[in-house]
């Protein structure tokens, strides 16, 4: 009991981690109301204006859909992926096995301009017409590296004799993913979508030479921001963005309730 | 039901949460660029901002269902790497400094002037900027200084000349912008030397040499108006270098205390414009767009929104009186007074961002 | 049995090898023969030359840049896995069933734009800033000045404080193969907590402490938006000359060069990392 008693701190440096994490996010939302175009203080009064001119701008509401869409799209695509071959290098032994290994870590050392770069030139070529689509094909080859790691990292922990086991029962290899490995590398599957959809959804360079005429978050913020004035439109976005993260996290805290009870 | 396949359920619902989106957002009638080209809507290549109907008011009237699609450019450079690289648009926005490469490229078409009903009150100065070989190329829209900006309850000494910013007085207080050709006209002008745009290599040595005596006084770089307006309003920055109109204003309507001056060599000045793509697949529209751009009733609502000067004169008098007297745009020998950028060629950019990149990493 | 195996093994591996070999190791090796082009568009394109090679190798601001961003994402890397390790140890052993609320709430910053907190980071520590403010009102100075911003150290704090969460990631996955009761057995037989996570839980969370390494240091050498933001004038970085050579002097040669050569560099600090924390238990039991 004594022993549980001292790591009652990392509660406590969860909860200031998260502080620190939370404290810009706070200052936006309480400036997206504020009557001024500087995020500066003193604050100058209430106002709705902000939200009332996003109102205004559906190629701003688009652009959050376009992104939202990619980050989902990409972050599943390389989830998928990354699981399968996670799995792969995990539980078997083929040659290649460490070429495939470092081929995967390699798009982190590479920086996006120059993916990017390659990848246009290659499709321009190609005659594929640039798109949402194509953007997602980028963001899947950086998210990919991540996914394949953090799944990894989690099945080393599960023991193969575990689904062994399961396929001595009777379970065909695949039942054994199924019902043994899947379960179990499940958080770590979430993690990595995770990863995958916020590596993507703030995703700016990538984006801008793959996109054709829709617009992601980041490029038409970037592109606002060429304008001072236009400052306190992209942060009631942001607020926006906040409020609709909030929500999600109440949801999930209400799935797991559900989750939980029986 | 085990703990774990509740797990897996609740993956599977949010799977479905994604999927379910997807489905309704595609169902959402899309944007038509998906559509074969020709006969589809006229595209442009544009900075976000400028793509509101405000500011080509006769083409919007004309055509009240759109008719028209935007793609948007954060930098020059980053536009034009990606139209070299052959990306289909029919309208562009570059600025002056790249107008001569785009037009060597060969990736914009000529201008044939007299189909622009608008085009006889575009100033001469600035559309002998995107005429090349005899021929238009760009037709001039919005343009602005590039001038020195301080904070006059913060600073007791105002700077008369661009050589003033490396007065020691400023410290740590100074900023400057994060942009190679930029500086290098600062420098040439402090320099003393009269065209920034053909300089010697020893001119480009003497420039670089004073770029790094100029560190001790800067606290950082901004690399775009919003960054810097938020330095200067924030008390952080006192005093900054190469700021255009727009920050200025935003600036003055927050009620911050700040001067925009004019070095006593003068104002850097740029101007950006339209140019028709090569590739375009829509000309007549394109026509018609650029028509409407440089109407005085676009011209003047893009003065009011920005700060900025409108190309086309005709303007004048729809521009609310505080934007021309804080920008003397009445002034006719104010465009004459202002240096405006002029084309680097592909080589001369790459060495002066060569030339920038050593400056920055100098200790 | 054989055979199933290799089928297995198509459908795990293969989706994803295709992928990266259309997606990435053909485009990058166009860029690796660009290297050698002596410019990025039109004629100059089909001029092969040595000319970049020469040219970097001459440009010693560019080695001094390598070598101190080198240092700056090894620092950043380290600090990111001590301060993140506690939170991912905290939502395995003690989060329960909340652990993928917690990590969603900790991942949700991300998702608004770095530009945008990055504003909002002046606006505490600037000269007009809360903390200026406390500080001048309690007397402490008198002058207000940025706190902690525009310098080297400012890189590092801001890259540490961004990649938390994402280093949280992979610690956490490898933790999760932990078995409690393991612990409590060791709780049992009076071996002190500290022992326990010294001979137990850290070794085998190795794999993913050197995944969180890779996923932090590799990118932050690459790293260039937060020098411009709070680096000041000495807190230029590696990827900040890439970046330019790339996006604005459009030396798409010299640029394809810069970025190979970290690829180069970064090998070797894998190679000795990985056999101090024996990397390769990530993909090896």
């Amino acid at each position: 009991m004594a022993a549980r008693a001292r790591f009652s701190l990392s509660p406590f440096y969860f909860f200031l981690l998260n502080a620190f994490l939370y404290l810009p996010l706070l200052l936006l939302v309480i400036f997206s109301f504020n009557d001024s175009t500087s995020l500066v203080f003193p604050l100058r009064g209430f106002t709705l204006q902000w939200y009332r001119d996003l109102m205004q701008t559906p190629e701003l509401i688009e652009s959050v859909v376009n992104s939202l869409l990619l980050a989902v799209g990409s972050g599943l695509a390389a989830t998928v992926l990354g699981t399968l071959a996670a799995i792969g290098l995990v539980r078997f032994r083929f040659a290649g096995r460490g070429l495939f290994l470092s081929i995967t870590a390699m798009p982190l050392v590479i920086p996006s301009v120059v993916l990017a770069v390659a990848l246009l030139i290659g499709l321009i070529q190609l005659n594929v017409p640039l798109s949402l689509w194509t953007v997602g094909l980028g963001h899947v080859v950086i998210s990919l590296p991540v996914v394949v790691m953090i799944v990894a990292a989690r099945l080393v922990g599960i023991s193969a004799t575990l689904e062994e086991a399961a396929m001595d029962l009777g379970t065909t290899f695949w039942g054994a993913q199924w019902r043994v490995t899947l379960p179990l590398a499940m958080p770590a599957i979430v993690a990595g979508f995770l990863n995958a959809f916020t590596t993507s959804f703030d995703e700016f360079a990538l984006a801008f030479f793959l996109i054709g005429r829709q617009p992601t978050l980041p490029i038409y913020l970037y592109s606002q921001l060429r304008f001072p004035s236009r400052l306190p439109l992209v942060v009631a976005v942001a607020a926006l963005i906040i409020a609709g993260s909030v929500l999600l996290i109440i949801f999930t805290e209400w799935l797991r309730r559900w989750g939980s009870e029986e | 039901m085990t703990k774990m396949h509740k797990q897996l359920w609740q993956g599977c619902i949010y799977l479905c949460a994604a999927v379910l989106m997807t489905a309704c957002v595609n169902a959402i009638p899309s944007s038509p660029a998906d559509a074969p080209a020709a006969s589809g809507p006229l595209t442009v290549l544009e900075w976000a901002g400028y793509d509101e109907p405000q500011y080509y008011q006769p083409f919007a009237a004309n055509h009240p269902d759109g008719d028209i699609e935007f793609a948007y450019l954060d930098q020059d450079s980053d536009a034009y790497a990606k139209m070299q690289s052959g990306f289909q648009i029919d309208v562009v926005h570059p600025c002056s400094n790249w107008w001569g490469v785009w037009v060597q490229a060969g990736l914009v078409q000529p201008i044939d002037t007299t189909r622009l009903s608008n085009w006889s009150g575009i100033s001469p100065k600035l559309a002998a900027l995107g005429n090349f070989d005899g021929q238009q190329y760009f037709v001039p829209w919005e343009w602005g200084f590039d001038s020195i900006l301080v904070r006059t309850d913060k600073i007791e000494k105002m700077p008369e000349s661009w050589g003033d910013l490396w007065d020691p007085a400023y410290a740590g207080r100074l900023s400057i912008a994060d942009m190679p050709e930029v500086n290098h006209a600062t420098a040439a002008l402090a320099l003393g030397i009269k065209d920034p745009w053909q300089t010697t290599p020893e001119q480009n040595e003497a420039i670089k040499q004073k770029l790094i005596e100029l560190k001790p006084n800067v606290l950082t770089y901004w690399t775009g108006s919003t960054e810097l307006s938020q330095l200067v309003a924030s008390g952080d920055v006192w005093i900054a270098s190469n700021v255009w109109p727009d920050t200025y204003g935003t600036l003055l309507d927050e009620g911050v205390q700040v001067a925009y001056l004019e070095p006593k060599e003068g104002r850097l000045g740029w101007v950006c414009g339209y140019g028709i793509s090569a590739n375009a697949e829509h000309v007549d529209l394109a026509y018609e767009y650029l028509d409407a751009l440089i109407s005085p009733e676009s011209m003047a609502q893009e003065a009011n929104d920005f700060w900025y000067g409108a190309a086309n004169m005709d303007a004048l008098p729809l521009i609310d009186e505080s934007v021309v007297k804080l920008f003397e745009l009445d002034d006719p020998t104010v465009l004459d007074r202002t240096i405006f950028y002029e084309t680097m060629s592909e080589e001369q950019r790459a060495e002066v961002t060569e030339m920038w990149d050593e400056v920055k990493a100098s200790q | 049995m054989e055979r199933n195996k290799l089928s297995w093994l198509t459908l795990f591996i293969g989706p994803s090898a295709l992928w990266l070999l259309l997606l990435f190791v053909l485009p990058m090796g166009a860029m690796a023969l660009f290297t050698f082009r002596a410019g990025s568009f039109g004629a100059e394109r089909e001029v092969f030359t040595l000319e970049h090679y020469r040219d970097f190798l001459s440009q010693h601001s560019y080695h001094l840049l390598l070598w101190r961003s080198t240092w700056m994402s090894l620092w950043v890397a380290v600090l990111s896995i001590v301060l993140s390790y506690p939170v991912a140890h905290y939502l395995v052993f003690r989060a329960g069933d909340r652990r993928i609320l917690y990590l969603l709430i900790l991942m949700v910053p991300g998702w608004i734009s770095f530009l945008l907190r990055i504003f909002a980071w002046k606006v505490i520590l600037g000269s007009g800033g809360a903390l200026n403010s406390l500080l001048l009102w309690s007397g402490l100075i008198h002058e207000a000045t940025p706190i902690l911003l525009y310098s080297p150290l400012a890189v590092v704090v801001v890259l540490v404080y961004v990649w938390i969460p994402f280093a949280a990631l992979p610690i956490f996955a490898s933790l999760q193969r932990i078995d409690n009761s393991l612990l409590e057995a060791a709780a049992d037989l009076g071996s002190p907590q500290w022992e326990t996570f010294l001979r137990v839980v850290l070794p085998l969370s190795m794999p993913g402490v050197g995944a969180a390494f890779f996923l932090v240091f590799i990118p932050t050498l690459g790293e260039y938006v937060t020098p411009l933001l709070v680096g000041g004038v000495n807190g230029i970085m590696y990827g900040n000359v890439i970046q330019s050579q790339f996006s604005r002097a459009l030396n798409w040669p010299l640029g394809s060069l810069l970025s190979l050569v970290m690829l180069v560099v970064v090998l070797p600090i894998m190679l000795l990392f990985n056999r101090l924390i024996k990397l390769e238990e990530i993909v090896e039991i």
